[in-house]
């Protein structure tokens, strides 16, 4: 029995989700413009999109595998994957809590637009959240503390 | 024909009001300033009211979804979102940030500088930067006031056979509620598809400013991108946006070099899954 524990460890370690280029691509060595090539990505073709590092993504493309720029990379569309509802499952969750194994769902709360439509004001939470609130040079130490230096940088031209 | 309509309103509800008064009383100037405003359709909303009125959504929007149960998170959350404003143009205002305890993925800004993020697009998250990227495309919303204006222009629109004008000059408690009531449902309706990207494009440079890997936000684009549409945690996000390829594309097209500039930036992986471990 033993041995199926690392088997069935190997999906978490490795997160591989199927993609495609939408436009063709260099496979780089290195997640860098300068590089070496590995190979060529033609448009469209299909690869296991691994990690992100900044702009590049490594990937396992039949031609090997390598890093590619993050903005070529579609992941597969609707009903090819990641299907499943989580929403759905999440309600009913809830819903199922009730001790008598009825689905009550009174006091379901949530944010779709049923939901939205029928919120009561909750002051309560409002005063909560401000006491969480960050003063601006509480907030500055976090960030140097998190190597985070602030930068000049323009806003694109309207 | 709009304004001619207005007009024709506001000099018919200025009627009535007339009566109330000798004619040597009737307040001239503010007849003046109705009809002025009201054929302006706009005016500005002073900032005092602006907090007032997000307040007022905000505290709807709770009634929602509560905050996630977890004061480490919330502080955190802040600390991430005020160091982001502390690098824009209404750096004083009184920013606020929460976990809404909701499946839903989403993200919501509220006039005044309260941004809302929901446990469910949390949970999808990998890093700190890509944290930073939603919460600032979210602060761009503020300081744009791109709500604010929706709020405004929509409730005007609504306010036929009322005198929309001294409903924004008085600001009196019953025109409030209106423009709260609309304003909460804005979020169901959305904002014109040119905010969402002038806020994807804002929301890269202000996360660069604040020392981020720019590409957080394309980041959560493209996890958002790889989700079933027909899920019903993305419905209300996927409706009130343009689709996440269609952002993805118009960020390649604008801010690559941008992007590029600012990619290697931190993006403090490992001090994110720390600090909200606990509500994932």
């Amino acid at each position: 029995m033993k041995w199926l524990f690392p088997l069935l460890l190997v999906p978490a370690l490795c997160r591989a989700d199927p993609a495609t280029l939408i436009h063709a691509a260099e496979l780089k060595r290195a997640p860098a413009t300068d590089a070496e090539t590995v190979a060529q990505l033609a448009a469209n073709s299909p690869v296991d999109a691994l990690e992100r590092k900044g702009g590049w993504t490594r990937v396992k493309a039949a031609a090997g595998e390598g890093w590619v720029k993050m903005l070529a990379l579609r992941y597969s569309g609707p009903g090819e994957a990641k299907k499943g509802d989580s929403g759905i499952t999440q309600l009913f969750n809830v819903a199922r809590t009730g001790s008598s194994g009825t689905q009550v769902t009174t006091g379901v709360r949530g944010l779709d637009e049923q939901q939205l439509a029928n919120a009561q004001p909750n002051r309560e939470e409002l005063a909560k959240m401000s006491r969480f609130a960050a003063r601006p040079a509480a907030a500055a130490a976090f960030a140097a503390k998190g190597h985070l230096a602030a930068k000049s940088v323009e806003y694109p031209k309207p | 024909m709009k304004q001619a309509l207005a007009l024709l309103a506001a000099l018919a509800l200025a009627g009535p009001a007339h009566a109330q008064f000798n004619l040597r009383n009737l307040d001239i100037n503010r007849l003046v300033d109705t009809v002025k405003n009201v054929s302006k359709a706009t005016r500005t909303i002073p900032q005092s009211e602006e907090i007032e009125i997000g307040h007022d959504v905000a505290a709807r929007l709770l009634g929602a979804a509560p905050l996630v149960a977890d004061e480490h998170l919330q502080r955190y959350v802040n600390n991430v979102g005020r160091w982001l404003a502390s690098q824009t143009e209404r750096a004083d205002l009184p920013w606020e940030f929460g976990v809404l305890d909701a499946p839903q993925v989403n993200a919501f800004a509220v006039p005044g500088g309260t941004i809302f993020i929901t446990r469910g697009l949390l949970e999808k998250m990998h890093s700190e930067s890509e944290l930073a990227g939603v919460l600032a495309h979210e602060i761009v919303h503020v300081l744009k006031k791109h709500h604010l204006k929706a709020i405004q222009k929509g409730a005007l629109a609504s306010l036929t056979g009322e005198a929309a004008s001294l409903t924004f000059r008085d600001m009196n408690p019953e025109a409030k509620q209106k423009l709260v009531a609309f304003g909460t449902e804005m979020y169901s309706r959305g904002l014109d598809k040119g905010d969402e990207l002038e806020a994807d494009r804002l929301g890269v440079v202000i996360a660069a400013r604040a020392g981020y890997d720019a590409y957080g936000l394309p980041a959560v684009l493209q996890t958002l991108q790889a989700m079933n549409p027909a899920d019903s945690a993305v419905a209300l996000m996927f409706k009130t946006h343009p689709a996440p390829g269609e952002r993805l594309d118009a960020l390649a097209n604008t801010m690559q070099p941008t992007l590029d500039a600012y990619a290697s930036q931190p993006q403090l992986r490992d001090r994110f899954l720390m600090e909200t471990k606990a509500s994932r």
